[in-house]
Formats: C-alpha cells, structure tokens, sequence
C-alpha cells in the first residue's frame, strides 16, 4: 500500500511525489464496531459496514486520487452517465488532471496534514450530485467517509452508487471498501446520533432544520463540523453590457444564466433568486427585452417542469404578489419563466425565492443599496459585465458578513473544494507540526 | 344585469341540459362577473389581479384569472365582512399541515345548497329517502366548524329523511342499530352516505372481518372524498364495488368528486362510471408544457 508525501519547498516546482510507505497494519481499534441493531436499520449500498475504520490517511493520498480519477473515467465512458449534467460535471471536476492541480496548490508548503478520522456525511435531496463532491472532498482530507444518501431516488444517485459499487470490488482498490461506506436510512435519531457519536468530521448539507437537528446530537469533543445551511443567493448584471453584446453573445449569455437558473430547479443555495440590474432604469428595461424573451426560448426547449412544479411555482407566485408590498408586477412567460418585479430590495429579501425558473428582478443605481440586507445568508454573487475586481473592494469596504463567493455567471453551480466559505481540505484535515 | 338579477337567472339555469356553446358563453359572463365583484370587495384578490393575472379581459374561459385552491390555506380571503360569515369550512387537503379556510355569508351557504339539491334531484329524484349515513353524529356535532365530511354528511342530510348513524362516536360500527334501520324499511329504497375511506374501513372491512352480511340490497351509496389518510389501502373502483356488494348486498353506487372551496356544485358519477359537470361548473384544460387542469365553479 502506497500514501503520498508532499515534496518539500525548495525543491524546484512543488509537485506530487510518491513514495512507497506501509500502512500500520489493522488492530482492533480502528474497525469502528457498528451495534448490530444499528446495522440492521439502515441500508449499506456501498462499502463494508464491519470494516469501517476511522484511522486517516495524508491528504491527497495517492490511491484515493487514482480512485477518484478512475472514478471519473468510468463516468464519462458510461452512456447513461453522460447524458446527466450534474453527473459529468462531477466527473469532470474529478479527473485526474484537475485532482493534480487541487494538490500542487496545497503542496506549497511541505507540511503534513492528516485526515480527522471519519468523516459522517448528510446529503442533500435538492442536488443528488453534492453527495459525491461530498465523498470527494472527505476522501481528499484524508478520512474515512461514511456517507448517508438522500432517502429519495434519482438517476443521478443511481448510476453513481452502481458505478463507484462497481469500482470498489476492482482489486485495485479492494482496501477503500473500509474507508468509503453509502448507506441510506430515514431521518432517525438513533442512526444519527450513533454516527454523531464516532465521526471526527460531521459534513451536514440540507438547511437550517437540518443543522439544527445534527447539532442536537452529542458528538466527539475534537469533533468538527462543517455545516451548509440555507443560503441566497444573487446575480448583479449592467445592462449596457447586455445591451453591446452581439447576437451570438446573448445567446451565449443567455445560455449560461438559464443553467444558473434552471439545471437544478433553482433549488441550488448558489441558484440565483434575485437578479439587480445595476445602472439606469431605461436600459435596464431594454436590456429585459433582450434577455427574457431568449431565457424563455431556452427553456421552453431545455427544461421539463412536472405539473405539480408548475402549480407550486404558480401558487407562490400568487403568494408573493399578494403579500410582498414591494412587488410592482409578476410576468408570467408561458410556464416557464416568471420575473418578479421589486420596487426595491428589503431587510427580509432572503424570503423572495422562487423555484422552477422565478426571478425577482430589482433596478438600482450602484451596489450599494444591498449593503444593509446582506446578511451571512448571503452566498453566492454571480456577475454579468461588472468588475469583479470592484465587487472585492466593496465587499471589503463596507466589511460584508455574506457573500462568500463572486462569479461570473454560469458558473454558479460549479461546486468546488472552496465553498460556502470554507477551503474544506483545511476544514477537514489536521496540520502536523514535525520540527 | 344587476347582481341580484343575476342571481336569480343562475338559479334557473338547468342542471345538466345545456350544450358547450350555451354553457360557456353563460358560464363566461358570469364568472366576469363574479371575478369583478371580488376584485371591488376583496383586497388580496384585488392585489392578485393587478399584480399578477391582469383585470377582467376573458373572451374565453381559458382567459380567465385563476385562483389555486391552496391560496386558501395561505390567505384569510373574504368579499364580505367578518360579521357576515355564517360558516367556515376547513380542509386538511391531501398533503402538508396547513388548513383551508373557506367563509361563507348567508346567500353563498343558501345557494350551495341549492345547486346540490338539483344535481341530486336529477339523479334520484325529488322524494326524500332515508338515510343512513356512514359515520358518527359527533363529526357533525359542531356546526360552526365545517370539515368536508362535515359539510358533506350535513349537505346530503337535505335529501334523507330519518337520518342514521352506522357509527358509535368511537367510529365502531353498531351493526344492531344498522340492522334495526334497514328493518324499517323493506320495500323502499335506502340513501346510504359516506365518505370513502370511512366506508371502506368502518364498514366493508368491519363486515369482512365479522364475516357477515347486511341486507341493503335496497341502498344507493353515495360515498366521495377519496382515500386520504389510507392511501397505502386504496384501492380501484371495481374492486370497491365487489367487495361492497358482497358485504352489504349495496350494488348501486356512485362516487362524487367535490372540493371544500366549492361545496354543492360536485361532480357525480352515473351508472356508466363517468363524473358529470354540471352546468355550473366546466374543467378546463390549460396547455403549457404540462397539461394542467381545474375545475371552475360559480356557486
């Protein structure tokens, strides 16, 4: 067995060397023994419930790496795998090339970092995929992933377990079987403070309620957590910009805003809920003009809401025109886009959400207007003809507890080893001090 | 027209004779002018329709503003004062915690009423039956507060004469009181009412159980609702008939589908197995890219 060291500062360009080291062999208090009673109530997809150890290994281990990379490969060969969106950008971000770039960024320093242990991991149902980026970015840190699926099926979650099933049993990789556990179980208390009590790293997507009921649990004293809860989030454009672009250039544009928009019901926490359009109301008005209309083309052609999403989209629309004062207009085109109009933006903007393809819109002079309302909710800014040069310095000077990323747009459900502010290597590893 | 001379036409309209191209125009105008009576005298409804759905343009029902049902869950939404509402109807739904709240005035109660009365005139006729209905008294015992199966057991109860109760207030059915109505009876038809998953569960699995029979060979079910909390045990419409029938010996029986927001104007099922519309009442079928469909109602 091979664990990968990172070479020392100094030695030229810092890159990834491996050596051979062998691993400490098995005893007894590493296998983490799950009661049987506990077993037997939840469902184990993927890995070995009686070999679960909890010891780490470096970051960026080699075999993890190679795993993950081979993982990658096998997605993009599969047929059914490539016609998923969320599950080739997955396999994307997770090929090898771009695994090596992760590491070299770390391997500056020539110190050693260890993973936590084991890593309990509760993944979200409102984006299937975030549980592999998930697995990854836990088996990059170093430790042992337990990972519990969403209870509700999906294709996504589908292909993923048959496809990492099936590379686990590869020889090659035999021994992550007790490093790399799916399971599924229904919310319970008894399963989840059962983990709570022996993860190291407590990973929680899924909400407010969600957190607020992991953090319930007793866990660990050294234990951490890294928690996502709900988030808002918001996309500044200038309209001038909109209204220079050549033809081919809004569409292009145009194309990106609807996969910000529409590729995950807009149920993402990085899906855009709000977009400013920042400068002179008369543009702002013609630059709509320009956009909307081809928002709406693409996703008549692209997107395929069921029936009871487009009722829950209709009666929230309705629910906002009657309840939110600041709401001038809905515009409704066709089903598949409704824009919100606001007369300006409120303490309690984060409430303004909408699903399926529903904008709020808002037209102010400058940034600055947000400042008041951006409170930690605040996640991600995508930008459309801004500075984001600029967006950094506003976000310094008027001292910003949201916002924790600035992107352009289309790239907001990019999912990266960087997000909701935190660097979740860091989050999820130790630093070895070896004098 | 004014208002109470419209009500008074649409009182006369029939129940089920007119064809599509004098229904809609009729049903049309009307809705018109309902949907401008509420615009004037509800706020929120007002606000919607600026807003959102735009003022009272239709030329085709289709055109019409649309209200979803579930706002009702969400929105105290009144066209008259507080002071006039005599009943307030609730509904659970069939999914989520919130209720329905639906306030009804005097007039809106009274033509409920009516439009009910006609649909089940003209599929058993006006002569009062006796009834039996499958529930106990204490689900309508609180008249003030109105679930469906209140307004439901309460609004077939017009049409029965003699009402009783298979049910004991604990919901166990007592087969001796059942068994002493239907021996007053014998040479006429029996109404026999109940919501569903009420009849299935307290009546047809009760019996199945007992191993015994009911002789209501003489009974029409009406039963409507729908399976709500026994979803897992639904099961289809023939088979509910078989099992009925070899329970209770019942093989008249018509399922109705009616919703709380619109109590009276339901859609009953003929001896054939479709639900009828009546003339107040017209689905429409919007296209998008999902066929969404509701029913419309004046009553």
């Amino acid at each position: 067995m091979s664990a990968s060291t990172i070479a020392p500062a100094g030695e030229g360009e810092p890159t990834l060397r491996y050596t051979g080291v062998s691993k400490t062999p098995r005893r007894g208090g590493v296998v983490i023994p799950i009661p049987s009673d506990i077993s037997s109530m939840m469902q184990t997809l993927v890995g070995e419930s009686d070999q679960i150890s909890n010891s780490p290994t470096t970051v960026f281990n080699t075999e993890r790496m190679a795993f993950l990379a081979e993982l990658s490969r096998k997605l993009l060969a599969h047929q059914e795998a490539r016609a998923l969106p969320d599950v080739v950008s997955f396999a994307y971000w997770s090929r090898r090339a771009n695994l090596m770039r992760l590491a070299d960024r770390l391997a500056g320093t020539g110190a050693l970092r260890m993973g936590l242990g084991l890593s309990f991991h509760i993944c979200p149902a409102n984006v299937p995929i975030n549980f592999a980026f998930s697995m990854a970015f836990g088996l990059l840190s170093g430790n042992t992933c337990v990972i519990r699926l969403p209870t509700k099926h999906s294709p996504t979650l589908d292909i993923m377990v048959e496809v990492i099933d099936k590379l686990l049993k590869e020889k090659s990789y035999l021994s992550l079987a007790s490093e790399l556990m799916l399971v599924r179980f229904d919310r319970n208390d008894k399963l989840s403070r059962f983990w709570m009590s022996v993860a190291d790293g407590r990973i929680v997507w899924g909400g407010d309620a969600t957190v607020d009921y992991m953090r319930g649990m007793p866990c660990r004293p050294r234990s951490r957590e890294v928690a996502f809860p709900d988030r808002y989030s918001i996309t500044a454009v200038d309209p001038d910009a909109v209204l220079a672009l050549s033809n081919d250039d809004l569409q292009a544009l145009c194309l990106r805003l609807f996969n910000d928009m529409y590729l995950m019901d807009q149920a993402a926490c990085s899906s855009p809920q709000l977009l400013v359009w920042v400068g002179e109301l008369g543009e702002a008005e013609e630059a709509k003009a320009r956009l909307w209309p081809e928002i709406e083309r693409l996703a008549t052609s692209r997107y395929m809401p069921q029936a009871v999403q487009i009722m829950d989209k209709y009666v929230q629309a309705c629910r906002h025109a009657m309840s939110n004062d600041q709401v001038i207009s809905i515009e409704r085109h066709s089903n598949q886009l409704y824009r919100i109009e606001l007369s300006g933006v409120s303490e309690r903007q984060d409430v303004c959400r909408g699903y399926y393809g529903t904008i709020h819109e808002v037209t102010l002079d400058t940034l600055e207007p947000l400042v008041p309302i951006i409170t930690e909710k605040y996640q991600t800014l995508t930008y459309f003809g801004l500075d984001p040069a600029q967006i950094r310095e506003f976000i310094i000077k008027h001292r910003l507890r949201g916002i924790d990323r600035v992107v352009p747009i289309g790239k907001a459900l990019d999912m990266d080893i960087v997000w909701d502010g935190y660097e979740i290597i860091s989050a999820l590893s130790r630093y070895v001090v070896v004098d | 027209m004014s208002e109470s001379d419209a009500l008074i036409d649409v009182q006369q309209w029939p129940v089920f004779e007119w064809p599509q191209s004098i229904k809609r125009p009729r049903l049309l105008d009307e809705l018109r002018r309902l949907t401008d009576l509420h615009y004037g005298a509800c706020e929120q409804y007002g606000t919607l329709l600026d807003k959102m759905l735009g003022r009272n343009t239709a030329n085709e029902l289709e055109e019409l503003p649309f209200l979803p049902v579930r706002l009702f869950k969400h929105e105290r939404l009144l066209s008259v004062p507080a002071a006039d509402v005599v009943k307030t109807m609730t509904s659970s739904g069939t999914s989520g915690q919130s209720v329905s709240q639906i306030f009804l005035d005097k007039q809106t109660a009274a033509l409920q009423v009516k439009v009910l009365s006609r649909i089940m005139g003209d599929f058993f006729g006006r002569q009062r039956l006796p009834l039996l209905v499958i529930d106990c008294r204490a689900t309508v015992a609180d008249r003030y507060r109105f679930s469906a199966r209140t307004a439901g057991i309460l609004g077939f109860s017009m049409f029965g004469r003699e009402i009783e109760y298979a049910l004991d207030d604990d919901m166990s059915f007592n087969e001796e009181r059942v068994r002493r109505f239907v021996e007053k009876y014998p040479d006429q038809d029996i109404l026999v009412f109940g919501f569903t998953f009420i009849v299935w569960r307290h009546l047809v699995q009760i019996l199945e159980a007992e191993r015994k029979v009911l002789p209501l060979d003489r009974g029409v079910l009406i039963h409507g609702g729908g399976w709500k909390q026994l979803q897992s045990q639904a099961v289809g419409a023939s088979e509910f008939k078989r099992r009925l029938q070899s329970v209770a010996q019942i093989r008249r029986v018509h399922n109705y589908y009616g919703m709380v927001e619109q109590t009276g104007s339901i859609f009953m099922e003929c001896e054939a197995g479709y639900l009828h519309t009546s003339a107040r009442i017209d689905p429409i079928a919007v296209s998008g890219s999902a066929q969404l469909s509701w029913p419309f109602a004046i009553e």
